[in-house]
């Protein structure tokens, strides 16, 4: 389990990113008292830094500089400033990469893989897979598996992204809006294509013996529905 | 030296009417030798003209400065001579300069002073949104939804904040590099996917992957938004496409926007990128500032890039950027090596 120092002195947002990561299995490590960074650092041993850039007394790329004659772990800023001279600034300083704020969980979780990958290669600690379940129905994300009982089947990329947004979202309507946002990453998609996605699905339920299982709802969107536990 | 003339000649005037009378007051007395009021006259002359020659010999610089019109501030420092005249002149035209160059410094420090505030303060600002932003993005429901629209339409108008008052400071804050077109038009639509999405647009994108361009990434993908968040807003409900490509013209790429949405009256073209000007378009959506395009203008401006727009009432609009040539990637110059 890989552990991830938080460097962030508004409080919100270092709550936020500490539940999210500890979601997702990393184990976090978070600094209090902003004079006494390093000695955080050093007795936590972190496998990667996030760190702010705006902070009290010192700023980010101090710590950055102190972290570096200490560790070559992977440290990525998070900062508001997103100027070109604050990018080549932290990269001068040791830094391996820089996320603007307001940012994603998943571009935060992206790129603490990748840097993890990066920096221990295959050697990585295993993060808990994450995974989804709804009624015995199970996604698995990470290897974009979907498996009811002993039956497995495997999904496309896209089909396992709206599956985790019905999945996720359970029993409640997804709006049609919420899963095209979902779904465009580097080729937008549009309504049509939504639809034949959510055929698809509906077609790969199917072939788990669950029908009916992704309910339209007129106006709003769709909504999973465990047709299965209700037959039972 | 016309001045110079001008300025003297009620001396000259003075001066032989004076002489005349002399010589008269001499005649009507009896005294009269022609030869010697003849001489005396001439001395007077050469000696009232030499007099007017070193006069203006002396006072050369100040005529020649009074005469045309100030160039430049540096002007105003410069010396007029050793009499007591240039001396004054020099003396005040330098304390002028002075008062004027305080003004000047406590007026660029105060706006110095308000932009550092700007900046900082939008910065502040993104601390809360990221907040917000993080809260929203488990949420699912139609509230959450309304929300993260709210959200980022401040993102939006912060981004413009920051952009103008960085615009003061663009020399220090751009980087020339090859920018790879169609991964800048990819992450400008996803950052506003939203938008796209809840006007019900869509665009197509019609750019190589291997067209790179000499530009600041940073800057032109801000021009992009703008150019974007205008044609999405202004094809709403209309039409449902936008279309972003990428073409070659002689030595030129150019990036183009085209929606096919209500278009601008001819009358406003003009004027669109004028700063505050909304024209008749603006006034139907109320959230045009005024400063989008003007921006994209400016901007494009200093990165040497051109601007044109065509628009036609009811059938869309247009906007090209005109890049410089397209830089060949690694690739292709490894097989033009080769």
């Amino acid at each position: 389990m890989s552990t991830i120092m938080i460097v962030e002195d508004d409080p919100k947002i270092n709550q936020l990113l500490q539940e999210q990561l500890e979601k997702y299995g990393f184990q976090t490590v978070n600094v209090e008292h902003f004079d006494r960074v390093m000695e955080v650092f050093t007795q936590s041993r972190p496998d990667l830094v996030l760190l702010d850039v705006n902070l009290p007394k010192f700023d980010g790329f101090y710590w950055c500089r102190q972290m570096r004659q200490e560790s070559n772990c992977p440290i990525l800023f998070i900062s508001a400033r997103e100027s070109k001279m604050d990018q080549v600034m932290a990269l001068e300083n040791g830094a391996d990469d820089y996320i603007t704020k307001p940012f994603d969980y998943d571009v935060v979780l992206a790129k603490i893989r990748s840097q993890l990958r990066r920096a221990y290669g295959q050697y990585a600690p295993q993060e808990g897979e994450r995974t989804v379940e709804v009624a015995g129905l199970k996604l698995f994300l990470e290897r974009m598996e979907l498996s009811m009982y002993e039956t497995k089947i495997e999904l496309s990329k896209k089909e396992a992204l709206l599956l985790e947004a019905l999945m996720n979202q359970h029993p409640r309507v997804v709006s049609r809006e919420r899963l095209l946002e979902k779904l465009w990453d580097e080729q937008f998609v549009d309504e049509n294509t939504l639809n034949v996605y959510i055929t698809r699905v509906r077609s790969k339920l199917k072939d788990l013996g669950l029908e009916g299982a992704v309910e339209t709802v007129r106006g709003s969107g769709y909504r999973l529905r465990a047709t299965w536990e209700e037959g039972q | 030296m016309k001045l110079f003339l001008r300025d003297q000649w009620p001396f000259a005037a003075f001066f032989l009417v004076q002489l005349i009378l002399l010589i008269m007051i001499f005649a009507l007395d009896g005294y009269w030798n022609e030869s010697l009021m003849i001489y005396v006259m001439f001395l007077s002359i050469f000696f009232a003209g030499a007099f007017l020659v070193v006069r203006y010999l002396s006072h050369r610089t100040i005529y020649q400065r009074l005469s045309k019109p100030v160039e430049s501030l540096e002007e105003l420092t410069q010396t007029y001579g050793n009499s007591p005249l240039c001396r004054a002149m020099d003396d005040i035209s330098q304390e002028q300069y002075r008062l004027y160059k305080e003004q000047l410094h406590a007026y660029e420090n105060k706006q110095r002073d308000h932009t550092t505030f700007i900046q900082q303060w939008v910065h502040q600002m993104k601390t809360p949104i990221s907040v917000i932003h993080l809260l929203l993005q488990n949420e699912d429901d139609p509230t959450a939804e309304s929300v993260r629209e709210e959200v980022d339409r401040i993102k939006r108008g912060l981004e413009t904040v920051l952009y103008i008052a960085r615009l003061d400071r663009f020399e220090q804050d751009f980087l020339i590099e090859p920018v790879t077109l169609r991964s800048l038009v990819q992450n400008v639509l996803a950052e506003n996917k939203r938008l796209f999405i809840r006007n019900q647009v869509y665009p197509e994108v019609k750019v190589d992957e291997n067209w790179r361009v000499e530009s600041d990434d940073k800057w032109l993908a801000f021009v992009l938004n703008q150019l974007l968040t205008n044609a999405v807003r202004y094809s709403a409900g209309k039409s449902n496409k936008v279309t972003i490509r990428a073409y070659e013209r002689g030595a030129h790429a150019i990036l183009e926007v085209q929606d096919y949405g209500i278009g601008i009256p001819a009358e406003d073209i003009h004027r669109v990128f004028k700063p505050y000007f909304t024209g008749e378009n603006g006034r139907k959506y109320p959230e045009s500032t005024g400063m989008g395009l003007y921006l994209v203008k400016e901007i494009c401006g200093r990165l040497h890039h051109g601007v044109e727009m065509e628009s036609e009432v009811g059938e869309g609009t247009t906007v090209r950027i005109v890049l410089s040539a397209i830089v060949p990637t690694l690739q292709e110059s490894k097989i033009a090596e080769s």
